[in-house]
């Protein structure tokens, strides 16, 4: 797969470095098997799962969520800090060292490296020293897990990997001196604690991010870093998390969802945030330590200045995989909890139960993210909504729910479980962008305005905001606006295929078809399995009439799509203009099969019969038709056709007729030239006159006197 | 055919006012036009100083073009490729501009500026409401050629028996004739078969102004195309939700 695919894949911020180059630099074959290597080290991980399963491999959740992989469980737990191994450089730099050192590294990072606990301190410092490579720290010497003297080094971190999404060193040279952000030279009072935490209570705190701030997407963090004039509260403290951001478990992964908030806080400054919701919220899990939660945690909330109001509209944390940081959470409070109280066996097995019960979570939500990757969408549907309603009720699962009715173009759906998240998790900007799509098929305008307030008010700089607030020019028909917010989308995340393929769709409502296509095609170098930009091309072709390349691009959104049954529909038409109506016909069957729901497959059906002079299932075709759809203008429309052709003329008026009642603005005039032509080739005398009144008849005229006229006028004439 | 009952002369009337069109935001809504006048050039034959073509073009209807030569006034506008355009939406306001406002304009297209062909228009005449004399009805059997109107454009009718609702008459006339607009006026640009024209270039002629005046303002411009139809197939649009939402990959 590597070799073919010219384009890169989305950023993958991914704590653990390599792979993330691998992918940004098209080595995908290599870049899924680091993947694979941390998630066989750390089970836990779940960032490099979801980027797997979007570059388009199917790691078996089974299989990769074990429990089985203990012998590096120790280094799984939260105790075990981190220790940000030196980044070996800027991987996007020096792909080549990075390329030596993998297998070094891999191993390496596992022991120090546990799901970059602090983010905080990672860029700035050393950027200088983050060019070490892996020499420095040699696999032997670093001590594993546990310990102050690891959190002594971890300080000295290196910027998290491959930020690669940072463009570029200067990307990092202004964030380290500048912003005060390392942590130790310029301590604010919370980081002092915070490091505080760290040696008092060797422990916990850190919990493992593991599916953590899994949406942080580290370059934008990275972007925020270099404009930190993103920060508006001017706390400096601000800062630093955002840039430690990154070298979390920032795993970048999707293109879709992305997650820019530049005043996303540490998985560690989370922490209180996510106990004080475990407290309040019904979904503590039912380990049976929560009590001891309950009491633990108290003391630490103080410690931590708590940047609550530091999001802006607060995507940050809970957004993701909440219910995965409870469970982490639990089970390093619980550890935490159990240190003081309880002896180490105990603890150990408490841990391992709190490890099994993580990852049987982590299974099936594996499985239903991986099906909905791969565009199963029914399949993810059912797992997730399997899951234990504590867990059903988040914004992540929620959302993932929500994009998986939206592929199979179940609109409704899609909408109402959209707007359980809105009500739920107002703050989550996440996923919205499938959300404002949705209400743009469904054309509810004053929603979608909503929708798209909201969400610019919260965060300016979420790509997934611009979209939203595009989406709904674009439905007002404000074509310019529209391209200028999708362009604002693009400005502030590059690399976020979604905002690509929409300005694409609106160039090509413009008319602007090369741009169109530079458009869909930049959407693809993102993310190649953008099934929406590969679509988008097909429809460019297609209008341009260039048939066989919109089928070719057609079939390739096809193929990692499969279940969509416009995709079908659009192959089928085009097979139809290819001349090929016996393949089209039976792609258009298997579209009616796979989704009966859809009216356009049965509609493109009749036609592609009625274009083959198959009257009679044409009409069949279209009588059912009506009745799913009765006032669809365009079905009585090709009615008439059918029944002009087959020489019954009342009943193709008739039912022009009735296309043009139902349609008073746009289709007048190919239906009022089918109606006109009908009179052509007859020449009686009544029908003469009543063409030229039709003809004389402007367009101001209502149809519904036109109609009237034309009938009234028959019936005369033939009492004449 | 029924006889003749009774027989009533009508006469119509010097024209009125021309009546204000409607909004042209409210075209662009339903979907069926877009306007590109930002995907062409822009040129006038003349212009004041800080009333030129950004005036013209800047959706703001307080600031116009002024022209500033001798007549006619020329407003060209020319497209990178052949365009299909549909509808000219012009905007004047006698209140405003008294004898600034154009009276007589002509619109022509073509490929370049040697290359213009004028437009004609089916401009309706006014309308004449006529009582219904009787409860039979009549079928008006054919055209009134233009060349049976007499140029003053006044003519008399036979009806017989007539009971009419509305009755329209339309000439074919070259040049647009405005008595005291009062706000839009949206000139459809249709070729000979009544479709929408399509051309590289038109260009707007102020041919003479109200009360004979020397110069001319206008207000604002727009220029509509008809948008493509629907994205798959050569059908008409649909109209309901239930097939649009179907229609595309978003």
């Amino acid at each position: 797969m590597a070799s073919t695919k010219p384009l890169c894949l989305p950023r993958c911020g991914f704590p653990r470095r390599t792979p993330l180059c691998r992918s940004k630099t098209d080595r995908l074959a290599k870049g899924s098997e680091c993947y694979q290597k941390s998630l066989s080290l750390n089970p836990f991980l779940w960032s490099p799962f979801e980027s797997l399963c979007e570059i388009g491999e199917k790691p078996d959740p089974d299989q990769t969520f074990k429990f089985t992989s203990l012998q590096n469980f120790s280094n799984c737990l939260p105790n075990s800090c981190t220790t940000q191994v030196p980044n070996h450089s800027l991987s996007h730099r020096q792909p080549e060292t990075v390329l030596t050192e993998t297998p070094q590294d891999t191993i390496e990072l596992n022991r120090l490296n546990l799901e970059s606990s602090n983010s905080k301190y990672s860029l700035n410092t050393d950027s200088s020293v983050s060019y070490i490579d892996s020499a420095v720290i040699s696999p032997d010497t670093v001590p594993l897990g546990t310990g102050t003297s690891i959190l002594s080094k971890q300080v000295q971190n290196k910027p998290k990997t491959g930020r690669s999404l940072l463009g570029g060193p200067a990307a990092l040279s202004p964030l380290t001196p500048s912003f005060g952000i390392l942590p130790l030279e310029t301590p604010s009072p919370g980081d002092g604690s915070y490091l505080q935490n760290y040696t008092n209570t060797p422990s916990v705190i850190d919990v493992p991010s593991t599916g953590a701030p899994s949406k942080k997407s580290v370059a934008r963090i990275g972007q925020s870093g270099t404009k930190s004039v993103f920060s508006q509260s001017g706390n400096s403290r601000e800062v630093t998390p955002i840039l430690a951001q990154t070298q979390s478990s920032g795993p970048q992964t999707s293109t879709t969802p992305q997650v820019l908030s530049p005043t996303i806080t540490s998985p560690t400054n989370a922490l209180p945030r996510r106990s004080s919701r475990l407290f309040t919220s019904d979904s503590s899990t039912t380990k049976e330590n929560s009590k001891k939660l309950k009491m633990k945690f108290p003391p630490k909330i103080p410690n931590r200045k708590t940047k609550s109001k530091t999001n802006k509209g607060g995507i940050t944390q809970p957004n993701i995989n909440d219910s995965l940081e409870i469970t982490k959470l639990d089970s390093s409070i619980i550890s935490e909890g159990k240190i003081s109280t309880i002896t180490p066996q105990i603890q150990a097995f408490n841990l391992q139960k709190a490890a099994a019960g993580l990852m049987s979570l982590l299974r099936e939500m594996g499985k239903g993210y991986l099906a909905l990757c791969s565009y199963n969408c029914k399949e993810a549907i059912n797992i997730l909504s399997h899951l234990p309603s504590h867990h059903y009720n988040t914004g992540w699962v929620l959302c993932q729910i929500g994009r998986a009715y939206f592929e199979l173009s179940e609109y409704m759906q899609a909408e109402r479980i959209f707007s359980e998240v809105r009500r739920i998790e107002n703050y989550r900007v996440e996923g919205m962008e499938i959300y404002s799509t949705t209400l743009w098929h469904l054309q509810k305008d004053v929603a979608l305005s909503v929708l798209s307030k909201d969400l610019t008010d919260m965060d300016k700089n979420s790509p997934e905001a611009w979209c939203a607030a595009g989406n709904c020019f674009s439905l007002q028909r404000e074509h310019d606006i529209a391209i200028k917010f999708f362009q604002r989308a693009i400005q502030v995340d590059p690399n976020y295929a979604y905002a690509y393929t929409l300005l694409g769709h609106e160039f090509v409502l413009t008319e602007e078809l090369d741009k169109a296509l530079a458009c869909f095609r930049n959407a693809i170098r993102v993310n190649p399995r953008h099934y929406n930009a590969w679509y988008g091309l097909g429809m460019i072709y297609y209008k341009q009439e260039k048939f066989s390349l919109a089928e070719m691009h057609f079939q390739k959104a096809l193929d990692i799509n499969p279940q969509s049954s416009v995709l079908l529909c659009h192959i089928g038409v085009v097979q139809h203009a290819l001349k090929k109506s016996e393949k089209a016909l039976d792609t258009l069957n298997k579209a009616i099969v796979i989704d009966p729901k859809n009216p356009l497959c049965k509609f493109h059906r009749a036609s592609v019969l009625f274009a083959n002079e198959k009257y009679k299932s044409a009409l069949q075709e279209l009588e059912e038709l009506k009745q799913i759809v009765p006032k669809e203008s365009l079905v009585y429309f090709l009615i008439g056709k059918v029944y002009k052709k087959l020489g019954q003329t009342h009943l193709a008026l008739m039912n022009f007729s009735w296309a043009m009642d139902l349609d008073p603005k746009g289709a007048n005039n190919q239906i009022k030239e089918a109606i006109d032509k009908r009179y052509l080739p007859d020449d009686e005398e009544p029908i003469t006159q009543e063409e030229q009144i039709m003809g004389t008849d402007e367009s101001q005229e209502s149809s519904m006197t036109d109609a009237d006229d034309t009938q009234l006028h028959a019936a005369e004439s033939d009492e004449f | 055919m029924g006889g003749v009952k009774e027989t009533n002369i009508l006469k119509m009337t010097t024209p009125n006012k021309t009546p204000p069109g409607a909004d042209p935001k409210q075209l662009e809504r339903t979907g069926t036009v877009r306007e590109i006048g930002s995907q062409a050039v822009w040129s006038l034959s003349s212009c004041k100083p800080g009333f030129g073509v950004d005036q013209l073009r800047d959706d703001n209807l307080e600031t116009y073009w002024q022209s500033d030569g001798s007549q006619p006034h020329l407003v060209n506008i020319q497209f990178r490729r052949k365009t299909t355009v549909k509808t000219l939406c012009i905007y004047a306001d006698y209140k405003s501009d008294e004898s600034y406002t154009p009276s007589k304009i002509s619109v022509r297209v073509g490929n370049n500026f040697h290359n213009l062909q004028e437009i004609r228009f089916l401009a309706s005449l006014r309308w004449v409401q006529i009582s219904s004399f009787s409860s039979e009805k009549f079928v008006i059997s054919d055209h009134l050629k233009p060349s049976s109107l007499n140029s003053s454009k006044s003519f008399s009718i036979q009806l017989c028996s007539v009971a009419v609702k509305e009755l329209r008459f339309f000439g074919e006339e070259e040049q647009l004739e405005l008595v005291e607009p009062s706000g839009w006026i949206h000139v459809p640009l249709t070729d000979n078969h009544k479709k929408p024209t399509r051309t590289f270039m038109i260009q707007i002629a102020v041919l003479a102004n109200h009360q004979n005046g020397r110069d001319t303002h206008m207000r604002q411009i727009k220029i509509y195309t008809p948008v493509e139809e629907s994205s798959i197939g050569k059908f008409p649009r649909c109209t309901t939700i239930d097939f649009m939402m179907y229609r595309s990959i978003r």
